[in-house]
């Protein structure tokens, strides 16, 4: 079994939020003194990965688009458990957007060494579109999986639990597949020992350019414009619930919640 | 007989068939020599650990734990009983090494004043505080029993009855041959002669029945201390060998500098089986006198943890004898090392046999909050923190084997160099307002580095510890500036957790930052900060001057530099010691001169090196407790019993327990809360603003000092 985790390294969600702010020109967030970290459900979603490699054996390749600081977050990969990992390294990415990643990401799948499952977090923690593990899946035409939490079976067809509401529902997927990974207490993502994370800082890390995937800069362009980003204010509002007795305050009280349906 | 004679008596008077004397010594050296090598093999798994150096040092410190026995010694009563009947042990030994001398040696040392004073009057008098030490303990165990000391209750029988009867015995025997020889010197041997006057008030008046009765007495007198040394190795009597080993070969490093380990290149990371731990590690095991004064001050046993720091020595120990193979082997089979026989049920097997999960529980290792109270105790010096700290090394590096909210900690000292998962402050925020704080990159070299501490930067209450500091190192004229943003956390909570790798990772890139600043002098508010930078990162090439907050204040008090309004309001004040600033670095006098500058100063039943910890070190702040199973509340009780309206602390873990337990604790005892305060926001609140606004001191007091 050959898992492919496509992970993307993004700004640290946990800085307090003042300290969260967007370059007007750019329309970028600022990095500021934040860490960059794995994207949360892409930390999910190589737990997941490699519950699946320590139980149907096989090997996870990591692959990730990014800039400098990228083989940090490969190598914290590796040092979970992942055996190889492929680093989309190209100036001409710099602007790109989902689509662009997703033709990258795609293309890397296709040289990769015929992946089973390609794994994707739900959404990225930055910008929350959720959109690349579904390009992917498409642009290799695979069957796509959503919003699973976990995998059963050792071959094909392979089971992926997938959330549904109030419970959770059975998809048996022919490989090669996609899935997109939502959180859940079964993947939380292990910590990394000691010993792996020494190994990992000694593994190779595969470089790939545009040209290796055979992609022209003019595939990889930005095709949405974003017009405006911001930091949303938040604005505090006061109601004074008011009323003759404790009990008639209380009742407004529920009254008030209920229509703005908080209960 | 001649009134001129030498004093002496015949050895083997009134005893035939002597040669069955070795005849028993025989088997009886056999069981001992065969225990005392199987221990003594067992601490040869251990891995090697230079514990020789400064042997001078240590021959004092023996000489002083050891043979005067200091350490046992603090605990009154017990100690003077132990002192008693291991002293007259020891006597009686020698005193039978005498005999020994002369008639198997024929060495004439039995005779004169050797044979007066010393084997007959030293010897005689040493047995009866003998008796008097044994009847003291048996009566502790079996008529006062406190807890600590409900461990072995039958072995311990064994052990001192049998002691008692030996000495009874030996005194019955030495009474009769007076009566029986009319010794002349009978009565340099007081209890043996009263003994002997006793037996015949009693009716043994017939030289033949006192013949009679004192071959029977020698005889079983004979079997009972050959018994007891056969015994010996096989029971906690062995520590009378191994102890002096342990005090010999201690720890003489600072308590607070934790063991360092070699990462890259190591087979194994941290302490998986028995053969993991260094052969003193092994020897600690055996020195334990199951005395039970860790039990009695660990603050995880006292509110119910699963650790007590006795029963982790005796399950190690009980491991390593072997003992624990019948009860673990099936489960324990799959964990055995590669290349060990299962079959073979050897030595090697049970070193292989893995420690936590099978003779440890995990729960057990992770309840320790590092706060050292029983290794402070101990009286033969063994290390139980380092050990602890050494398998925990082993389950987070190499197994990753850790719960889910330390693992975040862990997790957030990697991501983001602090381990307050979910804080919303940063560094830099204390200080936004406060125009005397600037970080080193504007000051460039100053006197003083203010190193903040993630745990009073990151968090909205301790972070007045901070400003109450700046603000007195203001006033006081202290050139002084922080870190800032620069400043990661020093590795502290990594290290204590068990990851290592980690905490050198933080340490370097700290000791890079400060060797890049310049900076020589370093004021710590936390203790653990204090700690790791002053003893833990000179071996890893940082060398610093820090100092305490308190003690930097105290002098500054002392100084005359820093005017006081007088005592505050809420006096009196009662202090808790940080584990890490008092026990670990001998901090006690600092803080109790700024109580007693401030009010009046209440003693909890528990302070100084008995101080009882706040529930947050090794790790433990980030770490769940179990519904009544928390330590801050438990200390926070200790503190309410003082009736003082004010806690002062000196440590923002401390600050943030003790306020959170205090509220529990005052709930409980249907009471208001104390106030919980760092000693740096008492003495700013005390600061007097117009004397200083004044300008102080004044002028003719000899000016600010630059």
């Amino acid at each position: 079994m050959h898992v492919v985790v496509c992970i993307k390294q993004i700004l640290d969600p946990e800085i307090p939020p003042r300290e969260f702010q967007v370059d007007p020109q750019t329309k970028r967030a600022v990095r500021g003194r934040a860490s960059l970290v794995i994207s949360p459900f892409d930390l999910n979603a190589l737990e997941v990965a490699v519950q699946l490699k320590e139980r149907a054996g096989g090997r996870v390749t990591v692959v990730s688009l990014g800039g400098e600081e990228t083989p940090e977050a490969l190598r914290r990969a590796l040092a979970m458990g992942a055996d190889e990992a492929v680093w989309i390294r190209d100036g001409a990415l710099e602007a790109t957007d989902a689509s662009g990643t997703a033709r990258c990401l795609a293309a890397a799948i296709a040289k990769l060494d015929e992946p089973d499952l390609v794994l994707f977090g739900r959404q990225a923690g930055d910008w929350d579109q959720g959109l690349v593990g579904p390009m992917v899946a498409e642009a290799l035409g695979w069957p796509l999986v959503t919003n699973v939490f976990q995998t059963r079976g050792e071959n094909s067809p392979l089971e992926l639990l997938q959330q549904a509401e109030g419970g959770y529902r059975v998809v048996a997927a022919t490989l090669p597949a996609a899935a997109t990974i939502t959180n859940h207490e079964a993947n939380v993502a292990r910590l990394p020992k000691v010993r792996e994370i020494m190994l990992a800082n000694r593994k190779p890390i595969t470089q790939w350019s545009l040209g290796d995937l055979g992609l022209a800069a003019d595939e990889v362009a930005p095709r949405v414009v974003v017009e405006a980003l911001a930091v949303p204010v938040p604005e505090g509002h006061c109601t004074f619930i008011e009323g003759e007795t404790a009990q008639e305050k209380a009742q407004n009280l529920a009254r008030a919640l209920r229509e703005l349906k908080v209960i | 007989m001649d009134p001129m004679a030498t004093p002496t008596r015949e050895v083997f008077w009134n005893i035939e068939h002597t040669w069955l004397v070795y005849v028993l010594l025989y088997p009886t050296a056999i069981a001992f020599v065969y225990g005392l090598g199987r221990r003594v093999e067992g601490w040869f798994m251990g891995k090697p650990q230079i514990r020789w150096d400064r042997p001078w040092l240590r021959l004092k410190l023996f000489l002083r734990d050891g043979l005067a026995q200091a350490q046992v010694l603090r605990e009154r009563r017990a100690g003077l009983a132990h002192l008693a009947f291991s002293w007259g042990f020891l006597v009686l030994t020698l005193a039978t090494v005498a005999v020994f001398l002369q008639h198997d040696l024929g060495i004439p040392i039995l005779s004169g004043n050797f044979y007066l004073y010393f084997q007959s009057l030293v010897v005689d008098l040493f047995g009866f505080a003998a008796i008097i030490g044994v009847v003291y303990v048996l009566y502790q165990r079996y008529v006062v029993r406190p807890p600590r000391l409900t461990h072995g209750v039958f072995s311990d029988g064994v052990l001192l009855v049998g002691f008692l009867v030996a000495l009874i015995q030996g005194y019955v025997v030495e009474g009769l041959r007076i009566v029986a020889t009319q010794d002349p010197w009978g009565i340099w041997s007081p209890v043996g002669y009263a003994t002997g006057q006793l037996l015949v008030a009693l009716g043994v008046r017939e030289l033949p029945l006192q013949l009679a009765l004192h071959r029977f007495f020698w005889w079983t007198h004979l079997v009972t201390a050959f018994a007891g040394n056969a015994y010996l190795p096989y029971s906690k009597a062995m520590h009378l060998l191994v102890a002096p080993l342990s005090l010999f070969f201690r720890e003489l490093e600072p308590a607070g500098r934790l063991r360092p380990m070699e990462i890259e290149g190591a087979e194994r990371l941290g302490v998986k089986a028995l053969s993991d731990f260094t052969w003193k590690d092994l020897l600690d095991l055996d020195a334990c006198t199951e005395c039970g004064r860790c039990q009695e001050v660990c603050p995880a046993h006292a509110v119910g943890k699963p650790l007590n720091p006795k029963t982790f020595i005796l399950d190690l120990q009980r491991q390593m004898a072997g003992l624990a193979r019948e009860e673990v082997t099936p489960a324990v089979r799959p964990a055995l090392a590669p290349g060990v026989q299962v079959a073979a049920a050897t030595l090697a097997e049970d070193a292989a046999l893995e420690i936590v999960g099978h003779s440890i529980d995990p729960e057990v290792i992770w309840s320790c909050t590092t706060c050292n109270a029983c290794v402070e105790v101990c009286p033969v010096e063994i290390e139980h923190v380092a050990k602890i700290i050494d398998l925990r090394r082993y389950q987070v590096m190499e197994e990753a084997a850790i719960d889910e909210t330390p693992q975040q900690a862990l997790q957030g000292l990697e991501d983001r160099a602090h381990p307050f998962r979910g804080t919303q402050a940063s560094r830099a925020d204390w200080y936004q307002d406060l125009p005397y704080v600037k970080t080193l990159a504007e000051t460039g070299p100053v006197d003083y580095l203010y190193w903040v501490g993630c745990a009073v930067a990151l968090n909205e209450r301790t972070q007045r510890t901070a400003r109450a500091l700046a603000r007195i190192l203001h006033a006081a004229g202290i050139d002084f500036a922080v870190l800032g943003e620069e400043e990661v956390c020093t590795g502290d909570p990594a290290r204590r957790m068990g990851n290592e790798y980690l905490f050198e990772l933080l340490a370097r890139q700290n000791i890079d930052t400060l060797q890049r600043s310049q900076v020589t002098r370093i004021i710590t508010t936390c203790p653990h900060c204090y700690n790791t930078l002053k003893n833990e990162y000179g071996a890893l090439g940082g060398l610093f001057q820090v100092v305490h907050h308190t003690e930097l204040i105290e002098e500054l008090l002392a100084q005359g530099r820093l005017p006081l309004k007088g005592p505050v309001d809420r006096s009196p004040i009662t202090l808790h010691d940080p584990c890490y600033l008092g026990r670990y670095n001998g901090v006690y006098q600092a803080p109790r001169q700024l109580v007693d500058a401030l009010g009046e100063r209440v003693e909890m039943e528990r302070s100084r090196a008995r101080s009882f910890c706040c529930g947050a070190g090794g790790g433990r702040y980030f770490m769940d407790d179990r519904p009544g199973q928390r330590v801050n509340v438990e200390r926070s009780r200790q503190a309410l019993a003082t009736g003082a309206p004010t806690v002062a602390t000196a440590c923002p873990f401390c600050t943030l327990m003790l306020e959170d337990g205090v509220r529990t604790a005052a709930r409980e005892a249907g009471r208001e809360a104390p106030e919980v305060k760092d000693l740096a926001e008492l003495v700013a609140e005390a600061l007097d603003e117009e004397a200083l606004a004044a300008g102080w001191p004044p002028e003719e007091a000899g000016g600010r000092r630059a």
